[in-house]
């Protein structure tokens, strides 16, 4: 396959030849039809000329040919022949055009040769066969130069492209006109970049997170193992070191199980089951389950239970992100506080269950991150709460899944409310 | 009981095969697909702890033939595959349970416990335990022929614990059972710690023997007598 430029001017040059040469054909067909016609009229003229001069004055016939350049007719009489030019019947290397006035006592014929039409046209055709081809040579060298022009940008945007890798994902494309197709190309290319950087971006954080996460439990064991063995124990004190290292590898084992949760759900291989579930009942059941951390914690939980809703969900996915939410509201509410569980049916029709808390809030600054993983608002204090960073992606995960979404309102200082929407339980 | 476990990496195949003399098994360990074959079909095992990713033959192979040869013996997948399909092939290559590593040791015991039971008659509905006595069907609990006053959860803890007295239960165990929360990353784990001690206030504070112990890292028992 010749490349875009060649191809682009090929058909360039073609269409183009296309065009030249059906005009060309046009107006050689055309002028050749005038021609002939104009000697048409001519013969038809002659012999208008020569009837008048054989009705009037036959005997100067014979001038006619000198004075009014009428170089081949006859007259004749039956088959008598009454005059005829000399030379006549016309000969030569040329056929002549022969017209025939028929009287009912004489006819006439008169002829004019075609030399001078048929010198005419043959000059045009050679000037128009001889022009189709420099025409052609021009729109093919007009072509892949406007072509050349036209593609530019590609030639630039690929060589630009070539030099992008994982490692300067930061390069973009030159847009030179926004609003051609070119630019536009360049802006999609621009985007996808961008996309990709940030991707880029979030694994790499990603990973380093995830190896700080692990390295943190696997540190602790190793210190407190090899501790162990500097000094001489006694059975109960071993058994004391021993449950401190499980204690880390059950962490261990936590953050694995929800990293392979959320790897799952990213690459789509949890498949949900859905079925219809009242948000009523597994709220209720949830709250149950947590409330004893509430109860520890001296906090009000309260639910605000308002008509029964159900909706299509998977039960098992969606409390575990559920379980999420209110852990970690519990968590970060201090002693006292209270937190307000609520299912309600928005005007829109899609269903929200919302858990707000009283406590600290949540800044700006952190709304647009805090799902992400591994995201700590206050590094130590998380980590004195025994989580991984891990809960509230788990749980935006768990409520996609279910073809939801989770909102978040805060202020600093005046609480937080995060908002389970999933779509109307019709739809 | 004799127990056959198929298991190729030394550490774990040491681990399971102490463990499990510790709760008087007699323990014999085959490290391919191979040997355990061999083993299997010519000695007669109570049960078989079966890894799945084994050099050589692979473990469901090994099941698949040996359930096609006729052996009855109760077979435990022991795996790091923890997929649904894994689970579903596995059981349906004719295993009786299936249990995912890293897994608590507390576990394998109890399902090896359940495995050998089966067929027995159902559970008892009246648990005791020293002086401590629970009426499943009436839910009452006492201590000393004093009644006590236990919340849902803390009955059913109760229960579950009284049921496995003398072994240790896990937390993903009581999760799982007690809680009915499948999913493995759910953070309950703080929950079952606090409602633990809420049954330990009521059951032990006021007396002077424990009964509810909890052993660090790996979950909790209920025991008579001292220790």
């Amino acid at each position: 396959m010749p490349s875009v430029r060649w191809r682009l001017t090929l058909w360039h040059a073609g269409v183009l030849t296309l065009v030249i040469c059906a005009f060309a054909a046009g107006i050689f067909g055309f002028v050749r039809a005038r021609l002939y016609a104009a000697l048409d009229r001519q013969v038809e003229a002659d012999l208008a000329t020569v009837e008048t001069v054989y009705r009037e004055e036959t005997g100067d016939l014979g001038e006619l040919a000198h004075r009014m350049g009428i170089a081949h007719f006859a007259v004749m009489e039956g088959s008598t022949i009454v005059y005829r030019t000399p030379g006549w019947p016309p000969s030569g290397p040329t056929p002549h055009r022969v017209r025939v006035l028929r009287e009912s006592s004489h006819h006439i014929v008169a002829a004019r040769d075609e030399a001078t039409v048929r010198q005419t046209l043959w000059t045009l055709g050679i000037i128009l066969v001889a022009g189709v081809p420099c025409a052609a040579g021009l729109a093919i060298w007009g072509g892949y130069f406007l072509a050349g022009r036209m593609l530019a940008p590609v030639a630039t945007m690929a060589e630009t492209a070539r030099t992008i890798t994982a490692e300067s994902l930061s390069a973009r494309l030159h847009v030179e006109n926004e609003r051609d197709e070119f630019g536009r190309l360049a802006h999609v290319f621009n985007d996808t970049l961008a996309r990709l950087e940030a991707a880029f971006e979030e694994l790499r954080r990603f990973t380093a997170d995830a190896s700080h996460e692990l390295r943190t439990p696997l540190a602790a064991m190793r210190s407190v193992g090899e501790v162990a063995l500097q000094r001489s124990l006694s059975g109960p004190a071993y058994r004391e070191v021993i449950g401190s290292m499980l204690e880390e590898v059950s962490r261990l084992t936590h953050l694995v199980e929800s990293l392979l949760t959320l790897t799952r759900g990213d690459s789509g291989r949890i498949q949900p089951n859905f079925e219809m579930v009242s948000l009523n009942s597994l709220v209720g059941s949830v709250a149950d389950n947590l409330k004893v951390l509430a109860e520890e914690k001296e906090q009000a939980l309260t639910i605000d239970a308002g008509s029964p809703v159900s909706v299509r969900c998977d039960p098992v996915i969606l409390r575990q992100g559920l379980i999420n939410l209110l852990d970690n509201a519990i968590k970060y509410t201090p002693r006292a506080g209270t937190i307000r569980l609520a299912v309600n049916q928005r005007r829109s029709g899609e269903v929200a269950i919302e858990v707000r808390d009283s406590g600290p809030g949540i800044a700006a600054v952190h709304q647009d991150r805090i799902f992400e993983r591994f995201y700590r608002v206050d590094d130590a204090r998380s980590r004195d709460q025994g989580g991984v960073g891990l809960g509230l992606a788990t749980a935006r995960w768990a409520v996609e899944a279910n073809g939801g979404r989770v909102e978040l309102e805060s202020e600093q200082g005046r609480g937080a409310l995060f908002r389970i929407v999933l779509p109307a339980p019709g739809g | 009981m004799r127990v056959l476990v198929v298991e190729d990496e030394k550490k774990l195949a040491k681990a399971l095969r102490e463990g499990l003399e510790t709760e008087s098994y007699e323990v014999t360990v085959a490290s391919t697909g191979e040997e355990g074959f061999f083993l299997a079909n010519h000695d007669a095992f109570d049960l078989v702890v079966l890894d799945l990713m084994l050099p050589g033959r692979g473990g469901l192979e090994v099941l698949t033939t040996l359930r096609k040869r006729g052996l009855q013996t109760a077979v435990l997948i022991l795996t790091a595959k923890d997929t649904v399909d894994d689970r579903v092939q596995g059981l349906d290559s004719g295993a009786d349970d299936y249990l995912v590593k890293p897994f608590a040791f507390p576990e394998l015991l109890a399902r090896i416990r359940a495995l050998l039971r089966r067929g027995r008659p159902d559970p008892a509905l009246r648990l005791q335990l020293n002086d401590l006595t629970m009426d499943v069907m009436t839910r009452r609990v006492t201590r000393a022929g004093q009644p006590l006053e236990l919340t849902v959860k803390e009955f059913e803890l109760l229960e579950y614990l009284l049921r496995h007295v003398g072994h240790v239960v896990s937390r993903e165990m009581l999760a799982r059972d007690v809680w009915h929360v499948t999913a493995r990353a759910t953070p309950l784990d703080n929950v079952i710690d606090v409602t633990v001690a809420r049954l330990r206030r009521k059951v032990d504070d006021p007396f002077e023997t424990k009964l509810l112990h909890t052993v660090r890292g790996v979950g909790f028992v209920v025991r008579g007598g001292e220790g």
